[in-house]
């Protein structure tokens, strides 16, 4: 399916000139179709980053903070923390990645599997490099060298409430085992202002749309202007620390997964202390 | 050391591409092509190639080929490949041919001292698709054993795990070969059947990526399989990977996108009307979510990688 031509106008008219002309430099691992196995292409690649560019400038106005500990080469795990009602902090980070890498990288975002339900967001995100996310994705797309960008909260932190914001919720462990197995580092994120973008006025539980284990209701009809700040942390060299045998052994993976839980929770903190404000 | 082959379902478009591919092999002495036809059309002629009539389907045709025609020609190698094609027949006879078939050739092929590698040709139709499933599918993934599956994809899965439970218990190597879907006429394949249409449907808001295999590659499959003396299930990917519209758009057909509940009234209103092959409910979860075979395990055990491309109406 060609990229839609209302996609390509939105491309054209929002995407930086000089973006576009690294982007030709995109690869993907394609047999021989334009897509890669899991349906990415570059040419919905080129059209999501025009998408989400008002976004990325001038409604969130995103703020990079040492993205340059995201690996330019070899597989790497990406993980953040998660809010806010609908995807945004996901898609600003792959903006953000591509934007800054050279050449471009694209963060194979993993996705709740209620995100493949979707009738055509599931075409886009897997157009743009999202996967589903099981453990048979993950595992592949290490193994081919990729960045792999993964939200340990999982789909409850949507849904955090106001009063919870920038708490982390559960803490899943299973990047941390995958990222020992595939002897990758683990680039800690934290997103700045997206538990501020959507609050949730209530949810409501008995509608189970899609998969969805509740329907949120949020405050805000659209989602604030809020301030993105992206920071990036060092990289936990998980694939020094550990062997890969050693992600097998529970413990060590928890202990793994806490560093990284940890790592996030600083940076959160660095980003909360030094931010101006919510919308500055 | 130079095989000999039985060959099932020799007179398919596979079975034919794979005899001459036999044929011109320096390693293989003698091929017994078997199918249900009288005469073997297609096939050609060789001094290498002896052609058998039988029927599958009943147990003392496969007796007296294997105390037969098998034992004469000395073959040490059986290559089955024969499966009932069409998806809108059912029952018994289609059981027999499907499943029954390859339990009595495993069975005899074990207890005859001669025959030392049985290669089975399954089908990636054996895998659960669903959403929560990887996109790019391994051997260990789980098979499809819903009981709501049609017979075609239960038969393939029955035959599958009779060919795997004799993996090591009997005096013979067996090979698992599950074959992405060949994309052609005249070999089962859905999909060209849904291509056939001058309007391709699939549901509004999907587009699966899909993985074909076309008959050389199929072929140069099973041939590094009768050379392997490996005992495993290895999947068979083929060159060309992508999405149903993609596909559509090759073949120059319109690519329609209708309501999901819709698909399935409207192929069987075109099976009843057309007599069309393609089946929506065999294929419903395939048409919302990716499936691609991962291909390691072939490299390493067979030195097979895709290689020759579909040619393409519209490329």
């Amino acid at each position: 399916m060609a990229v839609p031509r209302t996609l390509q106008a939105i491309e054209r008219r929002f995407l930086p000139a000089d973006l576009r002309e690294r982007l030709r430099d995109l690869s993907i691992a394609d047999p021989g179709h334009g897509y890669d196995s899991f349906g990415l292409h570059a040419d919905w690649v080129s059209a999501a980053a025009g998408l989400f560019t008002p976004l990325y400038e001038r409604w969130f106005r995103v703020t990079s903070h040492g993205v340059e500990n995201v690996p330019q080469q070899g597989g790497a795990v990406l993980a953040a923390n998660h809010s806010g009602t609908i995807p945004i902090d996901a898609m600003m980070i792959w903006n953000d990645v591509l934007r800054h890498t050279s050449p471009p990288r694209v963060t194979r975002v993993v996705m709740d599997h209620f995100v493949n339900l979707l009738p055509a967001i599931s075409i886009l995100f897997g157009r743009c490099g999202a996967v589903g996310g099981s453990r048979g994705n993950f595992h592949e797309l290490l193994e081919r060298g990729e960045l792999v960008g993964v939200f340990p909260e999982g789909l409850p932190a949507i849904g955090k409430p106001w009063s919870e914001r920038y708490q982390l919720c559960e803490w899943r462990e299973g990047h941390a085992e995958m990222a020992i197995r595939h002897g990758v580092p683990i680039v800690p994120i934290a997103v700045i202002g997206s538990e501020e973008q959507l609050p949730t006025l209530t949810r409501i539980e008995s509608i189970k749309l899609f998969g969805l284990p509740y329907l949120p209701i949020p405050a805000t009809p659209i989602p604030l202007p809020v301030h993105y700040h992206l920071w990036y942390g060092e990289p936990i060299p998980t694939h020094l620390d550990y062997s890969p045998t050693q992600a097998d052994d529970g413990a060590v993976v928890r202990e793994a997964a806490a560093r990284v839980k940890a790592s996030v929770q600083a940076l959160i903190k660095r980003g909360l202390a030094e931010r101006e404000g919510v919308f500055r | 050391m130079s095989r000999r082959v039985l060959v099932t379902g020799a007179t398919t478009p596979l079975g034919v591409r794979f005899v001459q591919d036999l044929l011109a092999d320096e390693q293989v002495g003698h091929v017994l092509a078997l199918g249900v036809e009288d005469t073997p059309e297609g096939l050609p002629s060789s001094p290498k190639l002896t052609y058998a009539q039988s029927d599958l389907r009943r147990a003392r045709h496969i007796r007296r080929l294997l105390g037969g025609p098998v034992a004469e020609h000395g073959i040490d190698t059986i290559v089955h490949t024969a499966l009932h094609r069409s998806a809108n027949d059912e029952g018994g006879s289609i059981h027999r041919l499907n499943v029954e078939s390859t339990r009595l050739l495993l069975r005899l092929a074990a207890a005859a001292p001669q025959i030392k590698h049985f290669v089975y040709r399954s089908d990636a139709a054996v895998y659960r698709v669903r959403v929560s499933a990887p996109q790019v599918l391994r051997e260990d993934h789980p098979l499809e054993h819903s009981p709501d599956a049609p017979q075609w994809v239960r038969d393939r899965v029955e035959a599958d795990v009779v060919a795997c439970t004799h993996m090591g218990l009997v005096d013979l190597r067996v090979m698992v070969l599950r074959c992405a879907e060949v994309f052609a006429p005249r070999m089962g394949s859905q999909l060209t059947d849904w291509v056939r249409a001058r309007v391709s449907l699939r549901p509004v808001g999907f587009d699966p990526m899909v993985n074909l295999l076309s008959l050389g590659d199929a072929s140069a499959a099973l041939r590094a399989a009768v050379h392997s003396d490996a005992q495993a299930v290895i999947n068979v990917p083929g060159a060309d990977t992508l999405p149903l519209s993609a596909l559509a758009q090759r073949h120059g057909r319109s690519c329609v996108t209708v309501p999901g509940p819709l698909m399935g009234p409207l192929y069987r209103l075109r099976t009843r009307r057309r007599s069309a092959d393609f089946r929506y409910d065999l294929n419903a979860h395939r048409f919302h979510f990716s499936m691609v075979l991962d291909g390691r395990r072939a490299v390493d055990i067979l030195g097979y990688r895709p290689s020759q491309r579909l040619s393409w109406p519209h490329p």
